[in-house]
C-alpha cells in the first residue's frame, strides 16, 4: 500500500541541537502508528513536522523530506491552514478553549469559512470520541468546566470536526485516569477506518495494545520500527528490547 | 496560642556576637517603618479628599450642575465645564483605544520579538510615557492644530479658519497621544497572558494568524484591554496642561457640538479660577465644588467602564 506519510532521511534541529536524525519512515493509511521512546527522543518534533507547527519555532530548522500524499511539505508550496486541517491534532496537556462546548466543535469549521448545519456532525464527532452521552444534554456548558479527561476528549472530537485525514496525538493521555485512557484507545481502533492515527506514547502498553505498527526513537534517532507484534515480541536492536522491558526510560 | 518566638529561640540559639535582642529590635523598627509609610499614604488621600469633600459638598446644588457659570465665575454652576469633561474624556476614548490595541496586537503578535523596530517601537513608548503632560501640550499645538488643522483648513475649506485652531477634535487626539503608552502597555500584557497552548490549539485547527487574534486571543484579552481603558480615562480626564493650548476655553456662553468647537473642561476650569480670577476669594467655593464635581466625574466615567469590563467579563464565562 502507498504510505500516506513518509519520511525521507528527514533531520531536524533546534537552534544547534540535533532533535531528529536522518529519519526514514513510512506511515500506511488507515493504521495506527505508535511512537515511543524517552524523553528528549524527538517523538513530539516527529509529530510537529508533520503539521509545521514548528514553524512558530524561531530556530527550528530541517533537512530531509516529509511527504503527504507525495507532497513534500518541506520543499513545495503549502498552505499551512489547509494541511492543519487535514492533520488534525491533540496535545498532552488537553487545551478547550474559552466558551461552550459547542463553540469549541464549531471553531474548527467556522475556521475554515463554514457555518450552520453541523448538529449531525458534532453528536457524529462526539460518538467518536466516546463523549457524547456524557454531554448531549449541555452541549452550552463552559469546556473547562469538563473533567480532565472529558476535556481530552472533547479536543479530540474537535479535532475529528476539521474532517482530517490524519491524527496527530502527542501523549494524549498522558495525564488521564484509566477510564478515559481507555476510552480514547477504543475510539481510536474505530476511528482508523476513516483515517491515519500518528500515537506518540510514553506508555509503551499503550503502545503494544492500539498500534499497529511501532516506532521506537532515543535521542533523535529512529532505532527501529516496524509491526507492533514484532517490535515487542522479537525486537531486532537490543536498546529496543531494554526499552520496553522497563529497563531504562 | 504558642509562643513560637521562644520555641524558635530554643531550637535555634542566635549566633554568637550578635545579640537576638538587636535581631528583634530591628525586625520591630523595620515593621514600624514599612506601616508608617501605609499611614502616611492612607493620611494624605483621606486629607486630600476629606478637605475636597467638606469644603465642596456644600456648593453642591442642582443649579451648580446644570447653568453656565456667571458674573465672572462668582456665580452660576459649571454644566459646561462637566459636558466638556466627558465629551473630551469620549472622544480620547475613541481614538486612543483603536490606536492602542491595534499596536500593541502588532507589537506581541505579528512582529518578531527580536526585531529593531520593535525594541524602537516599545523604547517610544517608554519615553511617550515619561514626558511632561505640557510637552504634549505644546507639540499639539504644533502639530495637530498648526499643522495637521492648518493643512485641512488649506485643502478642504480654501483656508478658512476651521480646523487650524483650538478645539475639542485637537483637544482629545494630544490627550490620546498622553494616554497612548498606557494602553499599549495593559494590552500588550493581556495579550502575553494568553496561553500559548490557546494559540497553538487554534493553530492546529488550521487556524491563520488573524484568525487566532480575533478568535482566541482578542476576546482573552478584553479585560486587559478595558483595564488599560480605564486607566487612560483616570489619567486623561485629570490633565489640564495637554488641553490648555489645544482647545481649552476660559469660558463659552454655548456648548460644543461640532469637532471643531472650543469647549469647557473641569480641570482647565479649576486652574484657571484659582489663577485667572479676579477676585479668588469670591471664586474659593466654587472652587472646591469644582473639584469636587472633577473627581466625581473622573471616578463616574472610570466606574462606567469597570461595570462594562466586568459585564463583558460575566458574558464571556458564562458561554
Amino acid at each position: 500500500m502507498t504510505p500516506i506519510i513518509e519520511f525521507r532521511k528527514f533531520s531536524a534541529w533546534y537552534g544547534d541541537a540535533p532533535s531528529l536524525q536522518e529519519v526514514t519512515l513510512q506511515v500506511p493509511p488507515h493504521e495506527i502508528l505508535g511512537v515511543i521512546g524517552p524523553a528528549g527522543g524527538g517523538k513530539t518534533t516527529l509529530l510537529r513536522s508533520l503539521n509545521r507547527m514548528n514553524d512558530f519555532e524561531p530556530r527550528f530548522r530541517c533537512e530531509g523530506d516529509v511527504l503527504f500524499h507525495g507532497l513534500d511539505l518541506y520543499r513545495q508550496p503549502v498552505d499551512v491552514a489547509v494541511l492543519r486541517r487535514k492533520m488534525g491534532m491533540v496535545f498532552a496537556v488537553p487545551v478547550p478553549l474559552p466558551g461552550s462546548i459547542l463553540q469549541n466543535l464549531e471553531l474548527g469549521p467556522r475556521l475554515d469559512g463554514r457555518s450552520g448545519g453541523m448538529d449531525g456532525r458534532i453528536e457524529t464527532c462526539l460518538k467518536a470520541a466516546y463523549l457524547w452521552d456524557e454531554v448531549k444534554d449541555r452541549l452550552d456548558l463552559a469546556a473547562q468546566s469538563l473533567s480532565g479527561g472529558q476535556q481530552q476528549r472533547l479536543c479530540l472530537a474537535r479535532s475529528l470536526m476539521l474532517q482530517p485525514e490524519v491524527l496527530l496525538l502527542d501523549e494524549p493521555c498522558s495525564g488521564l485516569d484509566p477510564i478515559s485512557t481507555a476510552k480514547i484507545e477504543e475510539a481510536l481502533q474505530l476511528l482508523k477506518k476513516d483515517l491515519t492515527v500518528i500515537l506518540v506514547t510514553n506508555n509503551v502498553m499503550q503502545a503494544s495494545r492500539v498500534a499497529d505498527r511501532t516506532a521506537f526513537f532515543l535521542q533523535g534517532k529512529l532505532v527501529e520500527w516496524g509491526p507492533t507484534q514484532q517490535i515487542f515480541v522479537n525486537p531486532r536492536e537490543k536498546l529496543t528490547h531494554d526499552y520496553i522491558s522497563g529497563r531504562f526510560g | 496560642m504558642i509562643d513560637m518566638g521562644d520555641a524558635h529561640a530554643e531550637a535555634l540559639p542566635a549566633p554568637a556576637g550578635f545579640g537576638s535582642r538587636w535581631i528583634k529590635i530591628i525586625a520591630v523598627a523595620f515593621t514600624s517603618l514599612t506601616g508608617l509609610a501605609c499611614f502616611v499614604i492612607l493620611a494624605m488621600v483621606a486629607i486630600i479628599l476629606g478637605d475636597i469633600v467638606i469644603h465642596g459638598l456644600p456648593g453642591i446644588s442642582w443649579e451648580f450642575l446644570s447653568a453656565a457659570p456667571k458674573a465672572g465665575m462668582t456665580e452660576g454652576g459649571i454644566f459646561p465645564a462637566i459636558f466638556g469633561t466627558v465629551a473630551l474624556v469620549l472622544l480620547m476614548t475613541l481614538a486612543v483605544v483603536p490606536l492602542g490595541v491595534a499596536a500593541a496586537v502588532y507589537l506581541q503578535e505579528y512582529a518578531s520579538q527580536d526585531s529593531k523596530l520593535v525594541s524602537l517601537v516599545r523604547l517610544a513608548l517608554q519615553n511617550l510615557a515619561g514626558v511632561p503632560a505640557i510637552v504634549f501640550g505644546l507639540f499639539g499645538l504644533g502639530l495637530f492644530v498648526e499643522f495637521a488643522g492648518g493643512s485641512i483648513d488649506a485643502l478642504f475649506f480654501g483656508g478658512k479658519l476651521t480646523f487650524g485652531q483650538p478645539c475639542i477634535f485637537w483637544a482629545s487626539l494630544t490627550l490620546a497621544v498622553l494616554t497612548l503608552p498606557t494602553v499599549v502597555v495593559a494590552t500588550e500584557e493581556s495579550l502575553r497572558a494568553v496561553p500559548r497552548s490557546y494559540r497553538e490549539a487554534a493553530y492546529a485547527l488550521g487556524a491563520t494568524r488573524w484568525q487566532v487574534v480575533r478568535y482566541v486571543v482578542l476576546p482573552q484579552s478584553i479585560g486587559g484591554i478595558l483595564t488599560g481603558t480605564i486607566l487612560a480615562i483616570s489619567r486623561g480626564a485629570g490633565e489640564v496642561a495637554p488641553i490648555m493650548f489645544t482647545g481649552a476655553a476660559y469660558f463659552l456662553p454655548h456648548l460644543p457640538t461640532k469637532l471643531n468647537d472650543q469647549f469647557m473642561e473641569l480641570g482647565y476650569h479649576v486652574y484657571v479660577m484659582a489663577t485667572q480670577s479676579p477676585d479668588v476669594e469670591a471664586t474659593k467655593p466654587i472652587l472646591y465644588a469644582t473639584v469636587f464635581v472633577l473627581l466625581a466625574v473622573t471616578f463616574a466615567l472610570n466606574f462606567a467602564a469597570v461595570l462594562i469590563r466586568s459585564r463583558i467579563r460575566r458574558r464571556l464565562r458564562s458561554t
